[in-house]
């Protein structure tokens, strides 16, 4: 009996604490599609309500109102285009050059190999910030679009991190599937696009993911490279940019149907992949 | 084979390698190495952002512009007629002469950065430019804090994710939902939710638990503005956090775990003699992954707090884009390049990450 008693403690212990993280987790989320659904009355209502409600009744009455209004907006629209074209294509540049690299770092075997591995590497914590002003330079000599300019600017970050990630999974296949293809003939090149590339699909999918929501996320380049150019504003720079309809004054309700929009996406890709993103870290990054 | 193929072979392989990394190193030099000599080297000028003027070298001008500070005793006031410290009637404390001064004014003005007391005497810190010190200051703070609780908080979510139960599956995606927002998007989240006034949730939360007035001004005033930040910051990367200690948890294997239960070992013995260190390494990578990026966070400080606070990264921004003082900017990067890898290499020496 007592030690039941002490069971169920245990259970309704976990079981509150997982409640309560849950709730931390998610509230933010909650508050966004919350404000989205209220008009321009409702959310100036003091103090605030936890669903939309209608002022004078206090019945619950959302309104789509605002979803209408940011669709209508034509740079919201752009930019998220802009964001995909963006993120899509540095996603792409990544993987392709860096599964290049991870082959040659993981499969073969050259002089200097460590020292461009620590090169590598230590781009991974290269400060972004740092190069900004550099980087503008380069950009401005050779006259490049703003879109194209985030894409080479973003391999910064995503190309060492999917180089890296590669590596230990090229690493990891078995030496005898390189040497039985070579024994069929197979060039060194071959074998990697045609044996080894397919068996890392799974890596790709992950090392791509990975990349592309760190390129979707990414603020300080896009604001820099798109403040002449406004027709190209990626997401996270026209959400920061949000102005609204009506002048001097901040449109939150517009701004968090604008949140609720561009995260349903990522948040979906998030739950399908959930345990793949899992694994890829602990390849990737523990192992080394 | 006879060697000379053999060696052939091996050239082969070596040619195919360059090759293939040829890419990867093009785009780094263009992107990262080419870019960051620039800024060292225009570090040193006086070149403007966008502009058309002669750009002139000043060597370490920039650096000290920066970087110059002094602290000087700060005395009191006498009061003419008895020759006595003045009292201020209200507080009870000693009245002092008011900073600048003592502060030198030339050849460039110090202003008042802080002021402190230090056996029995007032000293005051004055500096060329307190802004970009402070900006030192409040990311190292902001570092600090955010890390070290996304770390106990992480460490707590990934423990709780990794045991059994049912939907867990479901809670490993609810884990990483916060990080997989848009930093700036989740920056406009929590600047609705932290709102001045009852129209925001936290002020009518606490207004009704009875903590505040309702009017409580997170982003503006001084002492809720960085709270306010680190508190941002952890629940946006707290999962981060969580992810990289769940994936360094799940390689240790359930072996060890029985053999100690056999033993008599109990789960706080556990944790601390098998988990924790078996996840020294995974605990590493997340800690410096963690405390880089936030060392230089920005979309955050330039969403939320604006010209208000600066992190070392948004002064850096302000001045190069704001300012146009591209020479200054990129001195600033110099020095946020150096910060970071202080700590890169305290971290790699503390954790034995390069012994790998």
């Amino acid at each position: 009996m007592i030690i039941d008693i002490k069971y169920i403690f245990k259970k309704i212990l976990f079981w509150s604490v997982i409640m309560i993280i849950v709730l931390y987790l998610l509230f933010p989320f909650y508050w966004a599609v919350n404000s989205s659904l209220k008009s321009e009355a409702q959310l100036q209502m003091i103090p605030t309500t936890l669903v939309p409600r209608n002022p004078e009744t206090m019945d619950f009455s959302p309104t789509l109102r605002n979803f209408a209004a940011v669709f209508k907006n034509k740079i919201f629209v752009k930019s998220i285009l802009n964001s995909a074209i963006v993120a899509g294509s540095t996603t792409l540049l990544a993987l392709i050059v860096g599964s290049f690299a991870a082959f040659a770092l993981g499969k073969l075997a050259f002089r200097g190999k460590k020292p461009v591995l620590y090169l590598i590497l230590a781009m991974t914590m290269f400060p972004q910030i740092t190069v900004l002003s550099g980087l503008y330079a380069v950009i401005t000599k050779f006259n490049l679009s703003a879109r194209l300019s985030m894409v080479i600017s973003y391999m910064i970050f995503t190309l060492p991190f999917t180089t890296w990630v590669l590596t230990s999974f090229f690493k990891e296949l078995p030496k005898e599937i390189m040497q039985s293809a070579q024994v069929d003939g197979a060039t060194p090149f071959q074998t990697f696009y045609l044996v080894l590339l397919p068996l890392t699909a799974p890596a790709l999918v992950t090392t791509g993911l990975l990349a592309f929501i760190a390129a979707w996320n990414e603020y300080l380049f896009a604001l820099t490279f798109t403040a002449i150019e406004p027709s190209a504003r990626t997401i996270p720079v026209a959400i920061a940019l949000f102005t609204g309809s009506v002048v001097r004054q901040v449109p939150y309700g517009e701004i968090m149907a604008a949140a609720v929009i561009v995260t349903v996406p990522v948040v979906i890709l998030v739950f399908i992949f959930q345990r793949r993103i899992v694994q890829g870290l602990t390849a990737g990054s523990v192992k080394g | 084979m006879d060697r000379n193929s053999k060696l052939d072979l091996v050239t082969d392989e070596q040619r195919l390698a360059y090759k293939l990394l040829a890419p990867t190193l093009i785009i780094l030099l263009i992107v990262a190495i080419y870019p960051l000599s620039q800024v060292f080297y225009t570090s040193f000028t006086d070149r403007t952002f966008a502009g058309t003027n002669q750009t002139h070298f000043i060597g370490l001008n920039n650096y000290s512009k920066l970087l110059n500070f002094t602290i000087k005793e700060l005395p009191p006031v006498i009061e003419q007629g008895t020759n006595q410290v003045k009292i201020d009637s209200k507080t009870g404390e000693k009245v002092y002469e008011p900073s600048f001064k003592v502060l030198p004014g030339s050849p460039k003005p110090y202003k008042e950065l802080s002021q402190f007391n230090f056996l029995g005497k007032r000293y005051v810190v004055g500096a060329t430019n307190p802004e970009f010190i402070n900006s030192i200051i409040t990311t190292l703070i902001f570092t600090l804090s955010a890390v070290s609780l996304e770390t106990v908080l992480g460490l707590i979510i990934a423990l709780l994710v990794n045991s059994n139960f049912t939907g867990r599956g479901l809670m490993r995606a609810v884990m990483l939902l916060p990080w997989a927002v848009i930093t700036v998007v989740s920056a406009r989240i929590w600047e609705w939710i932290l709102a001045p006034s009852r129209v925001g949730l936290f002020n009518m939360f606490l207004e009704k638990i009875g903590i505040g007035n309702g009017q409580l001004a997170f982003l503006t005033a001084d002492n809720w503005q960085l709270f306010s930040l680190i508190m941002v910051d952890v629940w946006k990367t707290t999962p981060f956090m969580a992810l990289l200690i769940l994936a360094g948890l799940q390689l240790i294997p359930g072996e060890l775990y029985e053999a100690a239960r056999v033993d008599g070992a109990n789960k706080v013995r556990q944790f601390f003699s098998i988990t924790f260190p078996l996840l020294k390494p995974a605990l590493a990578v997340a800690l410096i992954f963690r405390t880089l990026d936030s060392l230089r966070v920005f979309g955050l400080f330039q969403v939320l707090v604006g010209q208000r606070l600066y992190s070392l990264a948004s002064y850096n921004y302000y001045q190069l884009v704001g300012n146009r003082a591209m020479g200054l900017a990129s001195a600033v990067g110099v020095i946020i390049f150096m910060i970071i890898f202080v700590f890169a290499v305290i971290y790699m020496r503390l954790l034995g990450v390069d012994s790998e």
